[in-house]
């Protein structure tokens, strides 16, 4: 029994939940327009490769994102979501990233202390010259959720999708 | 800790004044030694308002009800109360001009069991910090201390804490009485009613009470003063203060010290930015 | 009920050879919304956007999702083969199958399949929820403000009217000039600075497009790019311009005498003046800080010899409003207090003077007739020790930035002192020499090699006085060794920075500066004469440090810009901007507070339907939302929603796969 668990994926917050076989955790990207997501194209242009469990969703600006778009995911389809956006200082919106970016520490921390990892919820800042960056980033975030195992936080059927 | 007498008689002076059209403050609830909100607007029930430690509501809260609105009105605060009064006018939701403010020096409340509660024991900021006037001599500010429960999660394992919430959330049985009763919920329309949010959520799920409490307690960081009405409404006893307590936590030890309302015109710690915040923690 | 077409390219074999694009068609069709799903060896091309015209009509699609590369690439080809086939162009979702999947997971042919798939079903899912938008356009008032009239602002007003572009020129002080009317000569040819600056002064009075306001302020700015409103402050001058002759009577007569703001002080000026001889325009001004007639009532000689009658004591402020559609600041720079250089004794000793100060001094109009003397004794130097970066690249106790002037001014200030003073002697401390420009590099060796200058490189420790003499005790880098100089004069060449008021001229137009006060221009490369607000440009040391080529340039640049941005009757604008929904908006005004374009104003609404009570709620300004949604994710009650952006968009995205 005790060999059995070693060799499956646990989740680590919920040791009950196996991963089935097929698993692959599922990362939602959320990138800002100006920085992070030309980052990421100039990571494609530059044919650097990624693992390939990211979703990448265009946002604006890192701003733009609510808390609840990152509790949305955890909720519904993501084992882990990485959020990225220009550096400080650099926000094409000229202060955005500063407001995301306290937003983004305390929903980091509420998460962790109601049971996530901290690896579930990640942030980068990716200026739009770094498409070595962005796919060190992407490597990281998708070893550090393998290892997590899968989230499942609340069961897909439960949604009235 | 007994003002009642203090409070009856201004009240009464301030109605013979005409200085106010009601009257927001505490009375015996009829049948045991337990306090209910009152809201006076006839002189003569002037006589049943009470103080003491078992004034255990936040009244700033009545100010967002439509019998207060627009109204001229005098309100007995406590210290936490002071301060979401304070961000309800910063947040333009009342004006000071319409308000009597009797301002408490508070030395803590007390439970059913004349036990001074827990937010009490680790207040920080215990006088009224907005008034036009205040009763009992102001013992000053007080250091900040984190919260017992956050530090007690805080040694507890990941699985350990996960099943706890889950718990907690599977017990909340979304009837929004935490955030009717919070003083600074008063959006005309809540973000967790609305069709954009509760669609792939169903209406009573432990997944939907996770999506409102977190999306709560998140748009009560940097505002919350804890003054626990959301515990004392929740009819499932929820330690809903633990939320709030961590992000209080997170934002007071990385934003500058910043707590909710301690000065006029302060807003909540998201709705501004020091460029001395931490960046250590992203990639 | 949607109905969505979805079209997935080859990309040639970029997409191909990693992705398998028929699966992904295969994928796509199984959504539920999708009712036309293809693929192309190029979308993009003619044949490619032909299919996707066609698909439009024949399958009446609600909208479109096309698989291609980066929407940073073709979003906006794509966007215009929808409007061709009569479809609103914001019905369009891209999803990125090669910059995020076939180029990025070459090796995994399944994964990056499966991957792109996802990638469809989101964006199908996206353009679900997507909404028509237009283009916004907004009306432009074709008139310029310039805040300035030093040689940026008199520059920049000339371009502009020269395209038949009004232009209202704000000035500060009485006349329009600046700190290059202040200068003798200039670097690195020598020629004479009022010689080339007033005649373009000139041109500004007399230019048909350029309404001229001196000695005045503006007070106010509001509106948004195209749509300024501009409120002016005009001082009174106690002076009809209208009758004035400018004949000079009144100041000659005029008993009152005050420091001489023109010639930093070394002499004096009447109570009413006109700050120099050539000065735009030549009419004089009371100043009512010093004029014994507007403090006590007293004297009156001005009102007595004018024959004209045109001195008015009882004019008062007046404040004129002007409706404009772009500003241009100008507003310049002032040289740094020296005095905590206490080791060099500043204000302490007399003959420790700044080059401007020099500047005016060896002016053929300057207070000493063009001849540079001690203030301490009024006798002729002969031995100028000249210190540069004092202030300037010195943390510790001024300014980091390298004023970039110095260096050239003071050059020139050694030639000059030789033309001059023939038999005196400079010497130059320095730090380093930086003479990068056209002809630079030139004038400072024919200032090293005419006129003898002796350049060490060091930096003066301390200056103290001995008999009539100023000890100047520094080192000799190059030699090591300490040096001492006995100097009759001391030049500093301190530090330049911005207008002391910068600062709270920046709050007032809604612009960002710098900890030092320099006004922020938008991206230090690419967008060197913007500003993050549209519609407010830079020009001249009110930016960074510069020389006059550089300023001119600047103005000139602005100019360009401002013609550019009225060039149409209405300026287009993405439509992809944040609105307000009343019905939900707490008017808590948070977002007002977040936006950083001051584009969120509020607004007061009846309570509920018919009612008197009225509540206030928030307005965005869509001439000058730029979109970034930061107010979108601040807003609690969700009142405010970022066209293209929206939440449902956003959460569709999250939740389809």
């Amino acid at each position: 029994m005790e060999a059995e668990v070693k060799d499956k994926i646990v989740s680590i917050e919920k040791p009950e939940l196996v991963a089935p076989p097929d698993w692959k955790p599922v990362i939602m990207g959320i990138l800002c327009n100006w920085c992070s997501y030309a980052g990421s194209d100039l990571t494609g242009t530059s044919r650097m490769q990624y693992p390939p469990n990211i979703r990448i969703i265009r946002v604006p600006c890192s701003s733009r994102v609510d808390p609840w778009f990152i509790i949305k995911a955890l909720q519904t389809t993501a084992d882990g979501v990485l959020i990225s956006g220009c550096h400080p200082g650099d926000c094409h919106y000229i202060s955005g990233n500063y407001y995301a970016r306290r937003r983004f520490l305390v929903t980091k921390e509420l998460l962790k202390m109601v049971g996530f990892h901290e690896h579930r919820v990640q942030y980068s800042w990716v200026s739009a010259a770094e498409g070595a960056k962005f796919a060190q980033v992407v490597k990281k975030v998708t070893e550090d959720v393998v290892k997590l195992g899968p989230l499942h936080l609340y069961k897909k059927e439960n949604f009235s999708k | 800790m007994d003002y009642s007498k203090q409070i009856q008689d201004i009240a009464a002076k301030l109605f013979t004044d005409g200085k106010i059209d009601v009257f927001v403050g505490y009375r015996m609830n009829g049948f045991d030694d337990n306090q209910v909100p009152a809201v006076i607007t006839d002189p003569k029930e002037v006589s049943t308002l009470v103080f003491t430690e078992k004034s255990v509501f936040n009244l700033s809260n009545y100010l967002k009800a439509d019998h207060t609105r627009n109204k001229r009105v005098g309100l007995v605060v406590k210290g936490c109360d002071s301060r979401s009064l304070n961000l309800l006018l910063t947040e333009s939701q009342v004006k000071r001009d319409k308000l009597y403010i009797i301002g408490i020096a508070c030395e803590g409340v007390v439970d059913d069991k004349g036990q001074k509660v827990q937010n009490c024991m680790e207040c920080i900021i215990p006088d009224a910090v907005v008034y036009d006037e205040i009763l009992g001599t102001p013992k000053g500010k007080k250091d900040y201390i984190v919260n017992a429960d956050i530090k007690a999660l805080a040694e507890k394992g990941l699985v350990e804490r996960r099943e706890y919430f889950e718990e907690i959330f599977e017990n909340c049985i979304r009837c929004n009485a935490c955030r009717n009763s919070c003083p600074l919920c008063y959006c005309t329309k809540c973000c967790i009613d609305q069709e954009t949010a509760t669609i792939y959520n169903g209406s009573n799920t432990s997944s939907s009470a996770f999506h409102a409490l977190m999306t709560w307690s998140l748009h009560l960081a940097g505002r919350c003063v804890d003054c626990r009405n959301c515990e004392k409404a929740c009819p499932s006893h929820l330690p809903l203060h633990l939320l709030h307590k961590q992000n209080e936590k997170v934002i007071f030890g990385n934003f500058q010290n910043h707590l909710a309302g301690v000065e006029e015109g302060d807003r909540g710690a998201f709705y501004k930015y020091s460029l001395k915040d931490p960046d250590d923690f992203i990639m | 009920m949607a109905r969505v077409g979805v079209f997935v390219c080859f990309c040639g074999a970029n997409i191909a050879d990693f992705v398998d694009v028929p699966t992904v068609v295969e994928e796509a069709k199984k959504i539920r919304e999708v009712k036309f799903a293809i693929d192309y060896k190029y979308m993009c091309s003619d044949p490619g956007q032909q299919m996707i015209r066609d698909a439009i009509v024949q399958h009446r699609l609600t909208s479109i999702v096309v698989a291609a590369c980066s929407p940073r690439m073709h979003e906006k080809t794509f966007r215009k083969a929808l409007s061709d086939a009569g479809m609103n162009p914001y019905l369009l979702e891209v999803a990125n199958i090669r910059e995020h999947s076939s180029w990025v997971h070459q090796k995994d042919k399944k994964a990056a399949t499966e991957k792109a798939g996802d990638l469809v079903r989101m964006a199908v899912a996206k353009s679900i929820a997507n909404e028509q938008l237009h283009e916004i356009s907004v009306p432009v008032t074709k008139r310029a403000l310039v805040i300035g009239g030093g040689i940026a602002g008199i520059q920049a007003a000339l371009d502009i009217a020269d395209a038949r572009i009004p232009v209202t020129l704000v000035e500060r002080s009485p006349s329009i000039g600046g700190r290059m009317a202040q200068l003798d000569e200039t670097f690195p040819t020598l020629d004479c600075s009022q010689c080339i600056l007033t005649p373009k002064m000139v041109d500004v009075a007399s230019h048909p497009y350029i309404e001229l306001i001196p000695y005045s302020e503006v007070i106010e700015l509001n509106g948004y790019v195209g749509n300024y409103k501009a409120k002016i402050r005009k001082k009174a001058s106690y002076v009809n311009f209208k009758t004035c002759t400018g004949c000079g009577a009144c100041w000659q007569k005029c008993p009152v005498k005050v420091p001489n703001e023109y010639n930093c002080g070394i002499d004096t000026r009447k109570a009413i003046y006109t700050p120099f001889p050539q000065a735009v325009p030549n009419k004089p001004v009371i100043d009512a800080e010093h004029c014994t007639m507007l403090l006590k009532g007293k004297c009156g000689i001005c009102a007595k010899v004018c024959e004209k009658g045109s001195i008015d004591y009882k004019m008062v402020d007046e404040v004129i409003e002007r409706e404009i559609g772009a500003v241009v600041v100008a507003t310049g720079y002032d040289l740094w207090d020296a005095t905590p250089y206490e080791e060099y004794g500043v204000g302490r000793y007399k003959d420790i003077i700044n080059s401007l100060e020099f500047e005016r001094m060896v002016s053929a109009n300057g207070p000493t007739g063009g001849v540079p003397v001690r203030p301490s004794d009024g006798k002729v130097p002969k031995t100028v020790v000249f210190i540069k970066c004092v202030g300037s690249r010195d943390k510790a106790k001024g300014i980091e930035f390298c004023s970039k002037i110095c260096c050239m001014y003071t050059a020139k200030h050694a030639i000059l002192l030789h033309h001059k003073v023939h038999d005196s002697r400079a010497y130059i401390f320095y730090m380093d020499i930086r003479a990068a420009g056209k002809g630079y590099e030139e004038f400072v060796n024919r200032a090293q090699v005419e006129t003898g200058a002796v350049y060490l490189r060091g930096r003066v420790s301390k200056i103290y006085q001995k008999g009539d003499k100023l000890m100047v005790r520094g080192e000799d880098g190059q030699l090591g060794q300490e040096v001492e100089v006995e100097a009759d004069l001391v030049v500093l060449a301190t530090a330049v920075i911005p207008y002391k008021e910068n600062p709270a001229l920046a709050r007032l137009l809604g612009i960002s500066y710098d900890k030092y006060g320099y006004l922020s221009e938008a991206h230090p490369k690419l967008r060197p004469v913007e500003t993050a607000k549209a519609g407010i440009f830079l020009a001249g040391c009110t930016q960074a440090p510069k020389d006059i080529p550089d300023t001119v340039a600047q103005a000139s640049a602005c100019a360009a810009k401002v013609c550019g941005l009225f060039a149409g009757d209405t300026m287009k604008k993405d439509p992809m901007i944040s609105t307000v929904n009343n019905e939900f908006c707490s008017g808590c005004q948070n977002c007002v507070q977040v936006c950083p374009y001051q584009a969120i104003v509020t607004e007061e609404i009846p309570l509920g339907h018919g009612a008197k009570e009225m509540r206030t709620v928030a307005k965005i300004n869509e001439g000058v939302c730029q979109g970034c949604g930061s107010c979108v994710a601040i807003c609690r009650s969700m009142a405010i929603t970022l066209a293209g952006f929206t939440d449902p968009q956003i959460i569709n995205e999250i939740v389809a796969i």
